[in-house]
């Protein structure tokens, strides 16, 4: 087994000017600046939930305009989804599939640069909206005719159509670099039932995107024509139907509740298994399930429309659809336990969030069983209790997740330990305070509290669980003020923590922190699900890893040809969301983006590859 | 494969002496205790949160018909069964947490890998848990899509951005923001939108069911209490979605007839000379564009039938008790108070306002 070393990490991977960020292809520095980026945008949607919490302490209150709160909820849901979770989800991808499958990038690395700059410039591009006549107001999820021009004559829709898009190609390119990258480049003998079951949920997820997005990219790209070209496709006056976007809308949308929780599923996998010592219980049912919730996942979406009236056939058959998913659900859950069952158990930070996230996810999807009955559905739908509902999925599933995550995977990146009493801390405040915030909300709905309001009565019975909802969430916010000031005191001052320091089984624990650039001086070869295990504890196989961490850290730099960097990417992200822009501010910009975004493209196919 | 693995187990397992089970007493360390002391508080928050329902008017936990009452046995036993999984899964999440906590630092405990028997079974357990849902959840499926009565009252629910029209197409009754309805007599009620989606929701009578433009949604109740019950707005539909509520005023057949019969008449003329010029303001204003008062010349459809608008328990769709001084505020800044609305109205002076007033508070 690995000792810690005393020395400090060798931070070459990660150093460098900022016009080495800006051309990077490495997976490692691309992972680095999704992760920053997205926890940004983390904060700035957090920043959203509390200026509404704030708005909803008390009944009546005037924090917060109406105008104001729709724009809030708006961009706070879409910033959480599109801008926060998704992209730490990709952080983690980036990082950790090809160091654990062996690989020395993934397999477009100039693709996965350009990924992260359209992600980045879709982002700012939709945020910039808040001071250019107004964010978006109809909803995350923007239902038809709110949105149409003549309910929302102003650009704010716009910006929320455009940046969907600009998005969804980011989050497809992605995809289909990751797809390629796990089933092509994994070590020799990692068959795909030895690989990490992180890896594994990468995959799925990956295949959730490129199958989902396309539906919110027609239905998007229908509004855009309502919206610019005066058709009626969402509009009944002129033959067309608003529940055609609600259909377009959640067939994407469901999936995209697992597309946000599955990445986090494997991140939990893997760390449950690391701090018990012993492997994943039920490696191929955990995988299973995984693609199970995927696949059913794609017939359930007419749920969130109990309430729109499709008649009691349909509600009838989607309500099977919905709760036969709390099987592969539950069975996760239960070998999740069972992987802790027997176990030598220790309570690390990032097992301590892994195991909130069990324990959360665990209510989240106690109430989506209840939701998942129609005739109660038709009582608590749009309600509080859905508000309590998806964040017990998505805050005590994802966000728990994804920072166990962080936690666990922070010497990975940097070579140094967080430091572990603050991240207790941390953790301590995020589950109290997120109870805190979340449990009452389901009184709320269940009391008869709508969702989406910036006010209400004083005589209605709400206040306290309002302002029990409010104390919580501001816990919460402490909590991530905490995280920060740790993360970024630890980047440089944490404890040096050496290549292994948690007795990882996977093969990322085997290289050194940070990890060079080129990951592996040498392709290790696999011929179990915990390599880095089966090399320490000696009960593997000769070749499980040729060459062990500090071996490779103190040899000379190998001859590893590795890819150049590039500008195209930034430029040719840059190109694309500018002639997003022209649609929206002056047209010169579609002429100006198209052109650099030509320029760039020809660039990109007459750059040597490496 | 599976072979392979296994044989590293036993590789790796063959020298390792695995503690023995059960034999540890420790009493529980602060963090249990944190455990603990967390999960307490979960209960009790819930148990209070089912107790305490009595304060509040828009509950979903006090049906007073048939389609509520359903809703609100499966709410109830659905909540119960995920209590009890919620409790045996986190026991046992939180009793493996502390049975199994690492005690020193070099035990390798038993690679075990899986066990096909037990997944079966806990595959199989949730399984039956949502098939007994199901089972539950399908008749009251169609028991809330009944059919109505031949003598059922039919009443037409329009949403318009942010108020609710109704109308009696039988009674030739139209009103606004407060649906009268016989007790213990089937009533249809046809959902409809003016412009952008609305959902039509009181809790008491039944789940919601969305006003869609173009479509025409219908539902079925019979209410079986008299009293008024509360009805909000549930699918949002621009800034002022959160002020757009409504009243349900359930009364005997007879004081139903009354009600519709009075609905029907043309608005009492003004009585003083106050509200005479109040109706002279109103009419040569430009309020006649949108509103309609039987009786004179103001015949608009765009906002609320303002005929019988005293009879009205509320103003400004549900969001302010019907008094003098709550029609002057909404009358002297109808954007102030409901950001948002359609409401164009000019200044007005105070003696403008005192006339306006002493009319509108007249229209019994």
């Amino acid at each position: 087994m690995a000792t810690l070393t005393a020395t400090a990490p060798d931070t070459r991977t990660f150093s460098g000017t900022a016009w080495s960020w800006i051309t990077t292809v490495d997976h490692k520095r691309i992972a680095v600046l999704y992760l920053v980026t997205a926890l940004s945008f983390f904060m700035i949607g957090g920043v959203e939930a509390l200026l509404m919490r704030l708005q909803l302490s008390r009944p009546e209150a005037d924090i917060v305009s109406a105008e104001r709160f729709t724009e809030l909820f708006t961009m706070h849901g879409t910033t959480m989804v599109f801008l926060a979770l998704m992209p730490l989800s990709a952080a983690f991808f980036n990082l950790l599939v090809p160091l654990m499958i062996g690989a020395r990038d993934v397999a477009f690395p100039r693709l996965n640069a350009l990924s992260y700059w359209i992600y980045l410039f879709g982002g700012i591009f939709m945020n910039i909206s808040f001071v250019a006549g107004g964010a978006p107001n109809a909803g995350w999820f923007g239902y038809a005719p709110l949105t149409e021009t003549n309910f929302a004559a102003t650009h704010a829709i716009d910006f929320w159509a455009f940046g969907l898009q600009i998005l969804g190609i980011s989050s497809i390119l992605a995809s289909i670099n990751f797809i390629v990258t796990i089933i092509n480049m994994r070590a020799p003998g990692m068959t795909l039932n030895r690989m990490p079951m992180f890896v594994w949920m990468s995959m799925i997820t990956a295949f959730l995107i490129i199958f989902a997005f396309p539906a919110i990219t027609i239905g998007l790209v229908l509004l855009v024509f309502d919206r610019y070209l005066a058709t009626s496709f969402f509009l009944p006056a002129g033959g067309g139907d608003p529940v055609l976007w609600q259909h377009l809308f959640w067939v994407f949308g469901h999936p995209e509740v697992y597309i946000l929780i599955l990445p986090a599923m494997g991140i939990v996998s893997e760390i449950l298994p690391t701090y018990s010592r012993k492997p994943l219980f039920g490696y191929a049912v955990v995988a299973y399930s995984g693609a199970a919730i995927a696949l059913v996942g794609f017939g359930v979406w007419t749920h969130h429309m109990f309430t729109v009236g499709l008649g009691p056939i349909a509600d009838t058959a989607f309500a099977i659809s919905t709760m036969a998913i709390a099987v592969p659900t539950g069975v996760k859950i239960f070998n999740w336990i069972a992987t802790l069952y027997g176990g030598s158990i220790s309570f690390k930070s990032p097992m301590l969030f892994a195991v909130g996230m069990v324990s959360m996810f665990i209510i989240g999807g106690l109430s989506g069983v209840m939701l998942g009955s129609p005739p109660i559905d038709s009582q608590v739908q749009d309600t509080y209790f859905v508000v309590a509902h998806l964040h017990y999925v998505l805050f005590g599933g994802t966000v728990f997740g994804l920072f166990a995550g962080v936690y666990h995977w922070f010497p990975k990146f940097t070579g140094r330990f967080m430091h572990d009493g603050w991240g207790k801390v941390h953790w301590l405040l995020m589950l109290v305070g997120f109870n805190l915030t979340f449990l009452p909300q389901h009184m709320l709905g269940v009391d008869g509290m709508p969702r989406r309001v910036h006010t209400y009565a004083t005589d209605m019975g709400f206040d306290l669980w309002n302002m029990m909802s409010t104390v919580g969430a501001f816990m919460v916010g402490l909590s991530f003020l905490i995280f920060t000031i740790n993360a970024l005191r630890s980047i440089r001052h944490g404890e040096p923590s050496g290549s292994d320091p948690w007795d990882g089984g996977t093969l990322e624990w085997t290289i050194p922190s940070p990890p060079p650039v080129y990951n592996f001086a040498h392709i290790p070869v696999v011929d179990s699900r915990y390599p880095a295990w089966d090399m320490k504890r000696g009960g593997g196989h000769t070749g499980a890893v040729a060459t062990a961490p500090e071996a490779d850290a103190e040899a000379d730099e190998p001859d590893i040809h590795m890819p150049n960097p590039s500008y195209w990417p930034i430029l040719l992200a840059a190109g694309l969301v500018l002639a997003f822009c022209g649609l929206i501010f002056h047209q010169v910009f579609i002429l100006l983006g198209a052109v650099i975004f030509g320029i760039s493209l020809m660039g990109w196919i007459e750059e040597p590859a490496a | 494969m599976v072979h392979k693995a296994r044989r590293i187990v036993t590789l790796v397992n063959g020298d390792e002496n695995r503690p023995a089970q059960g034999q540890h007493t420790t009493p529980l360390t602060p963090r249990h205790r944190i455990y603990a002391a967390l999960l307490v508080p979960a209960l009790a928050v819930a148990a209070l949160a089912f107790a305490a329902c009595g304060a509040t008017p828009q509950t979903t936990l006090e049906p007073t018909t048939e389609a509520a009452r359903t809703a609100r046995d499966l709410l109830m036993f659905v909540f119960w069964a995920m209590v009890v999984a919620f409790v045996l899964v986190e026991g046992v999440l939180l009793y493996v947490l502390i049975r199994f906590r690492r005690r020193s630092g070099d035990e390798l405990p038993a690679q075990t890998h899986g066990n096909t028997p037990l997944e079966i079974g806990w595959t199989i357990a949730p399984a039956v848990l949502v098939v007994v849902i199901v089972a539950l959840t399908v008749p009251a499926i169609f028991s809330n899509a009944r059919a109505a009565s031949p003598d059922a009252l039919q009443v037409r629910a329009i949403g318009h951005q942010w108020w609710f029209e109704f109308q009696y197409p039988e009674l030739g009754v139209v009103t606004a923001n407060e649906l009268h309805l016989p007790v213990d007599r089937d009533v249809e009620i046809q959902l409809e939108s003016n412009d952008v989606l609305h959902s039509f929701w009181v809790p008491s009578l039944r789940g919601k069911l969305d006003m869609v433009p173009g479509r025409a949604n219908r539902f079925v109740i019979s209410p079986e209490q008299t009293g008024t019950f509360l009805g909000q707005c549930a699918e949002f539909c621009g800034t002022a979605h959160a002020l757009m509520k409504f009243t349900v005023v359930v009364e005997s057949q007879a004081d139903f007839d009354v009600w519709a019969e009075t609905q029907l008449t043309d608005r009492v003329p003004p009585a003083s000379e106050l509200a005479r010029e109040g109706e002279m303001t109103l009419t040569l204003g430009g309020c006649v564009a949108c509103h309609t008062i039987r009786g004179t010349d103001s015949a608009g459809i765009l906002g609320p039938d303002l005929t019988h608008m005293a009879s009205r328990g509320h103003i400004a769709a549900g969001i302010l008790e019907n008094t003098p001084e709550n029609m002057r505020r909404w009358l002297s800044d109808p954007q102030g108070v409901k950001a948002g609305n359609s409401m164009v109205i000019p200044e007005l002076t105070g003696d403008q306002l005192d006339a306006l007033v002493a009319y509108l508070e007249g229209l019994r």
